[in-house]
């Protein structure tokens, strides 16, 4: 798997709005999670001595939150939900399928940065399951064909491109 | 704090200074307001478990177990961080916070690991041991130990992590007290745990092993690391660090007779608070050493051979005697320590003074700038001398000026980092980034040596601003108008030329000091220079400027690099005073003493270290005595310095330790350590404190001070002195500024000698503005373009004789590489890994290379202690500077790639 180029420009762009503000440490990592989607180990010393925090208090805060990776995600995040009200309508097997579908595993980012496969206890759309969300997007009642198409999406968007 | 009027306060509420009333456990207590409920019980005698609370830290909350229950609503609230509030009534165990408080322990014993049975902490560990109060055996829960990361390859610290409970005591002392940010939290949930940055082992990290985390950690977590066994500690006896002049107060872990950890001291109010640096705790492994010194040994035949006591004594006396009185008092010399006690320093000196009839008397500190400050303490006449280091923290502004003191004084580096976290003003004025320089509103990066020129101009600056403080100067002051004057004429143009700083740079550093008071922080870079006299009297001249002085927070700073410098000082072990630094010149002080000691005392001083060499290397000083120094490891150029002392007729070393120095010696006399005798240490705030023995010393070997004890008697001394208190009598007696030394335990301050009301009531005799000095620019010579800094790491202290035989820093291994600018690592064509041959005038070294970003162009750092401190090659011995100012911090020097 490729590492990731940085962009450091953009990068320093997004520090400097920040320089100096302690309280704006979430905002700015969200930014730079947005850009880059991931925070890069390699900005944490950066955005550490920018704020006048400690590196590692900067570590602290990106990965307490799950909207924060260090490590690079895929364009689309799969969240298959493993709640208790999806578990009983089987998604068991939509994670089952997901995974032969992506070839990945929970956790797993694909070679392309296309997809990357997680697992999440309940999205709150309980009367829906068996439910995932593909980034901010939400897809219920799911069925095996149903999964087929979803994915077929964003994998037609990527041969649009 | 208003004192209490009425009795009757604790049945009506405190109306005069707040104070509240509150019930806990039905019994009326009363408090000051702020207090915890937590701090309110543990001021009546009321214990409540914790884990991750410490008074040392901001309350924090994270482990629940000081539950108490509210008796007017029911609701359980942790009381560490629940303010005691008027008519508040609290229960402490009832049913219901027990029941609670062994839930909370249950659940953590059921996620600690097994090998909690065999865990080093033992009955130390306060999670175990608040289990056994609660009667928490078998927890009755499923089992669910944690694994976590295992990390033992520093030498220093083991982390095991599967035994946190996640209290953040590490994380707050880390953050809080040494400010090193090492580490923080990391994750959530079950996965959460103290991590370092990018979860590198610590030697990677911003971790300085100061250990202050691992001595609060609860649990077994973070434990010490030993390569062998060792015990757990069966008592702990309170002590003072002997390695630097900031005199943390230690607690020693003693097994049988074995010191096995040290942890800061539990007393209140103490130098350290709750913190220490890598040396005060880890370092004392050398303690145990083989190297020790364990029984007299006297040359015989070229051979060092044991000896009784009572022969080696016999020796050094009738030698010493028969040397006197052939060749006269001027060809035998004391060498005194830096590191020994008062009590020893005295009567070192008085042996020397009163038997030997000789003023060469000196010790180590010479080293790290006495003779320069002697000058400016003449000036003050003894005045303002003391200086608490909690005053840092409440200073307006602090300058810190040629000192690195992240490495050599750890525990004072914390403070000022505290001070800059809360946002007092920090300039660092030194030629290389320092650990400090990240905390600091600015750094001056002057070139080296040129301290006095830019002191000058920032005093310029000031000056033409009209910020000098007009009521200090009208009021303690002469000389101002003449000052100012010659200040004016000062050529700013020149300083910026001289120092490499630029008149913005100045400019921003002068308004930052602006209408303040300022603490100044003095170090090595300015007392080991050339032009150190000179500069502190520039420093001094802008203390009095600017009215920085008679109060806390402001004034010079001076650091000591040794435990004991400021008092070997004190107790006179110096060539031209007495004892309590009464000048040898004055006729009444040497009277007093001729009095007291029943003996003549010679008016003219004695040779100091650097004569004493030079004395021996002409001849003319045939024996010498040498007490807890190693001047063939510690002076410039040690092979000169050893063939001079080969010459001498006949050599004493009393010590602890195998040095290079008892190699050469005729007798050697086994002293004790620290750890292993009674005394005191005079730190650089000029607190006394005293320390009785933890252990004692090993085989044969005896306290220094009993040994000159019995030196002294066989030398001809009517009587012995026979214990320290009557020691301590006599020194009370004759040196007013140690007339708390009778005192005999805790800590006592310094008496200042005279005038001691000088900047603080009016009244006082006024204290003269300095000329203002230049210094000529200097270029830099074609042989020897480069400039080497010698400097400290914090894992040696000094010339490292003692720290180099702790196994945890010889594991830790350092290469000693010399650091180079980026600019001169590309223009030499060096590779990672590449040695390089650095050569001065006097020697050269060979060592690794380093590539420090950091560095200005034309600068080499050189870390001194490391490679038998081979970096003292490069400096010549006989002084540079000025008579006062050996100039021994740079030199210049030309490379070879190797
Ligand atoms: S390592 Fe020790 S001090 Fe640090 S959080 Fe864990 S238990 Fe507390
Ligand atoms: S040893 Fe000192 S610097 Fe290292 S993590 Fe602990 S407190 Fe921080
Ligand atoms: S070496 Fe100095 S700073 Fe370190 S523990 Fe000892 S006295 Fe404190
Ligand atoms: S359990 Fe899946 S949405 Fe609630
Ligand atoms: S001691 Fe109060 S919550 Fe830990």
């Amino acid at each position: 798997m490729e590492p990731k180029e940085i962009d450091w420009e953009r990068l320093n762009l997004i520090i400097d709005k920040n320089k100096g503000e302690k309280w704006g440490l979430i905002p700015l990592l969200q930014e730079v999670q947005e850009t880059f989607g991931y925070v890069p180990p390699e900005s944490i010393d950066l955005i550490a001595s920018a704020l006048g925090l400690f590196p590692s208090q900067v570590q602290g805060v990106v990965t307490f939150y799950s909207g924060f990776a260090l490590k690079p995600k895929g364009k689309y995040v799969l969240r298959v939900c493993q709640g208790t009200a999806c578990y009983v309508k089987g998604g068991r097997s939509i994670l089952r399928m997901m995974k032969k579908e992506t070839g990945l595993e929970v956790n797993e980012t694909s070679p392309d940065y296309q997809f990357t496969l997680e697992t999440v206890a309940c999205l709150g759309a309980c009367f829906l399951a068996p439910t995932m969300m593909v980034n901010r997007a939400y897809f219920g009642k799911l069925s095996p064909a149903k999964v087929t198409s979803v994915l077929a999406q964003y994998k037609k968007d990527e041969v649009e491109r | 704090m208003i004192p209490c009027l009425f009795q009757d306060c604790l049945a009506k509420g405190c109306f005069l200074n707040g104070h509240i009333n509150l019930s806990i456990d039905g019994k009326t207590v009363i408090c000051p307001p702020g207090a915890s409920v937590l701090e309110a019980a543990e001021e009546n005698g009321i214990k409540i478990p914790t884990l991750c609370h410490h008074s040392g830290l901001e309350p924090f909350g994270a482990c629940r177990l000081c539950l108490v229950e509210d008796e007017n609503t029911g609701r359980l609230m942790a009381s560490c961080v629940t303010p005691a509030a008027p008519d508040m009534a609290v229960l402490t165990a009832s049913p219901r916070v027990i029941k609670h408080r062994r839930n909370i322990v249950r659940l953590m014993m059921a996620e600690h690991p097994e090998s909690c049975i065999v865990c080093s902490k033992g009955n130390r560990c306060q999670l175990r041991r608040i289990a056994a109060q609660l009667g928490i055996g078998e927890t009755g829960l499923y089992p669910m130990p944690n694994y976590k990361a295992y990390e033992q390859a520093n030498p220093f610290m083991v982390r095991d992590l599967s035994k946190c409970v996640l209290c953040g005591k590490c994380i707050r002392a880390d953050h809080e007290l040494v400010v090193a940010g090492a580490i923080d939290y990391s994750h959530r949930g079950f996965e959460s745990r103290p991590a370092t940055v990018h979860e590198l082992p610590l030697e990677l990290s911003s971790c300085t092993f100061c250990g202050t985390c691992l001595s609060m950690c609860p649990t077994g977590a973070l434990a010490p690391k030993n390569n062998m066994f060792v015990g757990t500690p069966d008592r702990e006896i309170p002590t003072v660090c002997g390695f630097c002049g900031v005199g943390c107060s230690l607690s020693m872990g003693v097994f049988s007779d074995t010191v096995v950890e040290v942890n800061p001291s539990r007393g209140k109010n103490t130098v350290n608070g709750s913190t220490l640096c890598v040396r005060g705790h880890f370092a004392h492994d050398f303690l145990n050493v083989s190297q020790r010194l364990t029984r007299p040994l006297i040359r015989r035949d070229g051979q060092m051979s044991p000896a009784s006591w009572d022969e080696a004594l016999d020796t050094a006396a009738t030698r010493f005697l028969a040397v006197q009185k052939e060749s006269g008092p001027s060809s035998v010399a004391f060498l005194g320590s830096s590191k020994c006690t008062n009590e020893e320093n005295y009567l070192f000196q008085k042996i020397a003074r009163v038997l030997l009839k000789t003023n060469s008397v000196d010790n180590g500190g010479y080293l790290s700038g006495r003779s320069a400050l002697a000058p400016l303490y003449k000036r003050t006449n003894g005045g303002d001398r003391v200086r608490s280091l909690a005053g840092l923290e409440k200073a307006e502004a602090i300058v810190v000026i040629g000192a690195d003191v992240t490495e050599t004084l750890p525990v004072v580096s914390y403070g000022l980092k505290r001070a800059a976290q809360k946002g007092t003003p920090l300039i660092v004025i030194d030629p290389r980034q320092t650990g400090l320089s990240a905390h600091a509103s600015m750094r001056l990066p002057l070139k080296p040596q040129t301290d006095l020129e830019l002191i000058n101009g920032l005093s310029a600056l000031l000056v033409r601003k009209k910020a000098q403080n007009a009521i200090f100067t009208d009021h303690f002051t002469k000389g101002f108008e003449a000052f100012k004057e010659a200040l004016l004429k000062l050529d700013l143009e020149k300083t910026g030329r001289v120092t490499g700083v630029t008149p913005e740079a100045l400019d921003e550093a002068a308004e930052y000091l602006r209408g303040k008071s300022v603490a100044f922080v003095v170090g090595g870079g300015v007392l080991e220079q050339r032009y150190a006299a000179l500069t502190l009297d520039a420093l001094f001249n802008l203390c009095l400027m600017t009215g920085s002085l008679g109060h806390a927070g402001a004034g010079l700073y001076v650091l000591a690099q040794e435990n004991n410098q400021a008092g070997a000082w004190d107790m006179g072990t110096v060539p031209d005073a007495l004892p309590g630094r009464q000048p040898l010149n004055d006729s009444l002080a040497r009277e007093k003493f001729e009095r007291a000691w029943q003996a003549s005392i010679s008016p003219d001083r004695g040779l100091d270290l650097i004569r004493m060499i030079e004395e021996a290397e002409k001849g003319n000083l045939k024996a010498l005595y040498v007490m807890g120094e190693n001047p063939l490891r510690a002076l410039p150029q040690p092979d000169r310095v050893k063939r001079a002392l080969e010459k001498l007729d006949f050599i004493v070393v009393q010590d602890i330790l195998k040095t290079e120095t008892t190699e050469i010696a005729d007798v050697v006399l086994p002293g004790a350590a620290f750890s292993e005798k009674g005394g005191s240490f005079t730190n650089l705030e000029g607190r006394i404190q005293f320390f009785n023995p933890a252990v004692p010393p090993p085989g044969e070997a005896k306290p220094d001070w009993e040994i000159l004890d019995l030196l002294a008697r066989k030398m001809g001394s009517p009587r012995r002195f026979g214990s320290l208190e009557r020691l301590r009598g006599e020194i009370a007696g004759l040196v007013p500024m140690y007339a708390g030394i009778n005192e005999g335990s805790g800590a006592v301050w310094v008496v200042e000698a005279s005038d001691k009301e000088l900047f603080k009531n009016e009244g006082g005799a006024r204290v003269s503005f300095a000329p203002v000095s230049s210094i000529e620019e200097e270029g830099q010579s074609d042989s020897y373009p480069l400039t080497v800094i010698l400097g400290s790491v914090r894992f040696h202290l000094g010339s490292g004789t003692r720290t180099g035989y702790s196994g945890r820093v010889r594991e830790f291994h350092q290469n000693g590489a010399v650091e180079l600018s980026p600019q001169d690592w590309t223009a030499f064509g060096l590779q990672a890994g590449d040695s390089v041959k650095l050569t001065s005038a006097h020697g050269s070294v060979v060592r690794e290379t380093a590539k420090n970003s950091a560095l200005t162009q034309g600068l080499v750092f050189v870390p001194e202690a490391v490679h038998n401190n081979d970096a003292r090659n490069l400096i010549g011995l006989f002084p540079l500077g000025q008579p006062d100012s050996p100039g021994w911090k740079t030199c210049p020097v030309r490379l070879e790639k190797l």
